[in-house]
């Protein structure tokens, strides 16, 4: 075997960890250790001239592989790499030791141990050096098309920013129309804008545009595949009205004898079993609710049917499984209003009369179930006297932790709109109000000019009367005293917004990890804010937590430009940590297929296991599995890391 | 009205900046979690008729204004019914920091004088409630008992007991040094 020619390079990184590990005595301890060329240490290896002199060194000194001791490997394994890559040396051989996040940054206050410990690090990556292969990346095409899954705003933003850059488009919708919560929601804060006014025509763009396919009713059931080659298998339940045929002219629903809880509405009033959820609804038809229809034949009913002119009516409509395949996704499935029943000391689902912030949008809805006006649900009188009660679901340990970002401003927008509207007396009790975006505090400020009243105190408890009407207990903590509010006409819980329900099958579908708030969770907070650990699926808006409108389209426009890069480009290097099997040990026994969480491996024409290297994700779970030791994952080789260990004991024996 | 009292400043630099942690120790271990949003003090039914206040307690606490918060006599109207602790949003559990103020407060010398006349009950009778004299042993008479009952009050020697306890614990202590002070 040739000569093996170690160079080890131990970065300063300016003080942050010269300052704690005496990078000299790291240095003597490991040069003459076997294989060991050239030690040196340097300010910042990082650096364009500490690059220059890792290329410099490795040609005058002939080195084959290279450890750097430095920061972790995610921050700047890529740059030595391409510094190797340059210096004609294949970008696998280097090894780095962590002596910045995993020594220096946290045994700042234990010098000696903490150069003892670099030491063992440094070893142990020689150790590692000594026994790594050259590999080879593969290169991989990429689909030029994406599916967005959810169709409000953000899936809206993303898709027609993809379909209008030329890319083929499947949004998936749940429901029966797009729009999502905003086409709910009445006016936006804090230009009042009304919110259908600036959604609808984003909405109908969608419906026309010749690049996106829309897909309603249906959620995602499969995901298989890689980056760049999903394949997507949709579930789309029956809508039993043909899209192409129905006209919206309505006849249907107005001979429907049912009524049914109309969700569209908060279920403030009804609608008929055979419906459209509102009238920009896109795609523009009808649909049948089967569930609450009395039958379709003429003897239960069938009256819709007959009525149809455009003949759209399908009563044999069935559930279809819709197969697609895309280089990309995009996750933007939103979220839910919290559930204020869970707050039993604030009456919600008890009192007619206490409602939360869905339910008074609907109502200030022009097209709403009350065209507008604010009222008590339990007598239909105008409210006269109202108390917004913020933080409910939100900032609480018994509920949610988090703060739910948008309940604030759309109390004092709900506040100001009703003030402006009826000159209601109107009290909002918070803990701290949060007006942090663009015109926020300014349009809080013009609020309070209003005459709506703030109170700072969070609700102890509200208590309803014998004529319905409402009483209010709290603390004006900013006075200390006790305050409480009689004859309320209506108490409007502030929900905070949760992650929808099928979030978690999202997730599990997609390979997603949600954040301890079941929020999904982004690749980083700070620099890939919209990119998930699955390489080329994307998370946009509420589903990665929570957000206003403005935030929620400048991340789908954000997820649907990285989603174009990657698109762009065409091809992707997949790096080269998979698994591989010797086909020489392999018995065929299939234990590797059954526990492999990526669905990796399959059995080739020989019926002997072999992997995809670009699904396997290197986590080693087959290596370890395999009975006769078949497998091995390239770069993390058992021999390599026995390597490690081994070093690392041996200088505790002597 | 208060226009022409003067408003004593807070005096940081003159706080006990311990009272926390003795707080913590004492048995309220989340005081720092408080935001001070008064869903305590809004919930509290002692707080809605006097001045009673849970939040005010916990913030000056906070502040490390110890004296204020053990002298307060209002620090003893809670009834710790755990409405608040219930209610908190941020699991500071108020009635367990108002418990653990109390405990600081009995040991620094503070203390009711009804709460004071219940503990020295105990060490007298062996009974916090103790049965008053003859119209109870007349109606446990009347009813076929004996005239006292099995505890403490036909037992003196356990009593002598419950003095050995008091004072090996300190309890009387407690209890006399207050009762000193008083009078």
């Amino acid at each position: 075997m040739p000569e093996k020619r170690i160079g080890v390079f131990i970065c300063h990184c300016g003080s942050n960890i010269a300052g704690v590990v005496n990078v000299e005595s790291v240095g003597d301890a490991v040069k003459n250790l076997p294989d060991v060329k050239y030690v040196s240490d340097y300010k910042y290896v990082c650096s364009k001239p500490g690059q220059q002199i890792l290329r410099d060194t490795i040609k005058k000194h002939k080195l084959d592989r290279v450890v750097i001791a430095a920061c972790s490997p995610r921050m700047h394994e890529p740059t030595f790499r391409q510094a190797m890559r340059e210096a004609g040396l294949n970008p696998y051989m280097l090894e780095i030791a962590n002596i910045r996040e995993h020594v220096s940054w946290i045994h700042s206050d234990q010098p000696d141990d903490a150069t003892e410990k670099a030491i063992d690090l440094v070893r142990m990556a020689i150790a590692r050096a000594r026994l790594l292969e050259p590999l080879k990346e593969s290169v991989v095409d990429i689909r030029r098309s994406s599916m967005v899954i959810g169709g409000g705003i953000a899936g809206i933003s993303a898709a027609l920013d993809l379909a209008n850059a030329g890319f083929k488009v499947y949004l998936i919708e749940k429901e029966a129309t797009i729009g999502g919560k905003m086409a709910l929601w009445d006016k936006t804060f804090p230009t009042l804008d009304c919110s259908s006014c600036i959604l609808t025509p984003r909405m109908a763009e969608v419906g026309a545009h010749p690049n996106i396919e829309l897909l309603t009713l249906a959620e995602v059931e499969k995901v298989d595949g890689f980056v760049g080659n999903f394949n997507v298998t949709i579930r789309q339940k029956p809508r039993y009205v043909e899209l192409d045929r129905c006209t919206s002219c309505g006849e249907c629903s107005d001979i429907c004898p049912v009524d049914v809880p109309c969700e569209f509405d908060a279920n403030l009033c009804y609608r008929k079993a055979i419906y459209i959820p509102f009238a920009q609804a896109v795609p523009s038809s009808y649909l049948l609710d089967m569930e609450n229809c009395l039958g379709v034949d003429a003897v239960r009913c069938g009256k819709c049917k007959n009525v149809c002119d455009a003949e759209a009516i399908n009563y044999d409509d069935a559930e279809k499984l819709i197969e697609v395949e895309v280089g990309t996704i995009i996750v933007a499935t939103g979220f839910e209003l919290f559930d204020a029943t869970k707050k039993p000391e604030y009456g919600y689902g008890e009192y007619p009369n206490v409602l939360n912030l869905g339910e008074i949008e609907r109502m200030l809805s022009s097209a709403g179930p009350t065209h507008g006006r604010i009222v008590r649900p339990s007598d239909t009188k105008a409210a006269q006297k109202i108390v917004y009660v913020q933080c409910v679901g939100s900032r609480d340990d018994l509920t949610n932790k988090y703060c739910s970002r948008v309940c604030c401003m759309t109390a004092i927008k709900q506040a100001r709109m009703i003030r402006d509207k009826t000159g209601a007396e109107i009290y909002v009790f918070y803990i701290d109000l949060r007006s942090f975006g663009k015109g926020y505090e300014e349009f809080y400020e013009s609020t309070a000019q209003s005459g709506v009243t703030f109170i700072r105190g969070r609700v102890g408890e509200v208590i309803e009367n014998d004529d319905n009407t409402l009483t209010v207990r709290a603390e004006d903590t900013l006075l200390g005293k006790p305050i409480i509010l009689d004859d309320i006409d209506l108490v409007v819980l502030s929900t905070g917004v949760v992650p929808p329900a099928t979030a978690k099958d999202i997730a599990r579908v997609l390979n997603l990890s949600p954040s301890p708030d079941g929020f999904l969770l982004e690749a980083h907070p700070k620099l890939r804010p919209v990119d998930s650990f699955n390489d080329g699926v994307f998370v946009a808006g509420m589903a990665q937590g929570p957000k206003d409108i403005p935030d929620t389209v400048a991340q789908a426009k954000a997820a649907a430009s990285g989603a174009m890069a990657l698109m762009g480009k065409g091809k992707i290097n997949i790096e080269p940590y998979y698994s591989v099997v010797d086909e020489d040990k392999c018995a065929g026994c299939q234990v590797c297929i059954s526990v492999c969480p990526y669905n990796a491996i399959r059995l080739n024409e020989r019926e002997l296991s072999e992997v995809n290297p670009a699904l396997c994700k290197g986590c080693g779970t087959c290596t370890s599995t395999c009975p006769s030791g078949a497998i091995s994952s390239q770069h993390y080789t058992d021999d390599q890391i026995a390597a490690m260990i081994s070093e690392y004991l041996s200088a505790a024996e002597q | 009205m208060t226009s022409a009292e003067e408003k004593v400043p807070i005096d940081i630099d003159n706080v006990d900046h311990e009272f926390v942690a003795l707080i913590k120790k004492a048995g309220g271990p989340n005081i720092q979690s408080c935001f001070q949003c008064g869903t305590c003090s809004g919930s509290c039914p002692a707080g809605a008729r006097t001045n009673y206040l849970v939040r005010g307690i916990i913030r000056k606490a906070l502040l490390g204004l110890k004296e204020e918060c053990i002298s307060s006599p209002e620090l003893w109207f809670c009834t710790t019914c755990y409405t608040c602790t219930d209610r908190c949003p941020q699991d500071v559990q108020p009635t367990e920091v108002i418990k653990a103020i109390r405990n600081i407060a009995v040991q620094s010398g503070y203390m009711l004088a009804p709460h004071q006349k219940v503990a020295l009950n105990v060490l007298k009778t062996g009974h916090a409630v103790p049965l008053g004299g003859e119209t109870w042993e007349k109606l446990r008479q009347k009813v076929g008992l004996e005239t006292r009952p099995p505890n403490a009050s036909s037992h003196p020697d356990a009593i002598e007991e419950i003095v050995k306890l008091a004072k090996a614990s300190g309890f009387d202590k407690l209890v006399a040094e207050k009762e000193e002070k008083k009078e």
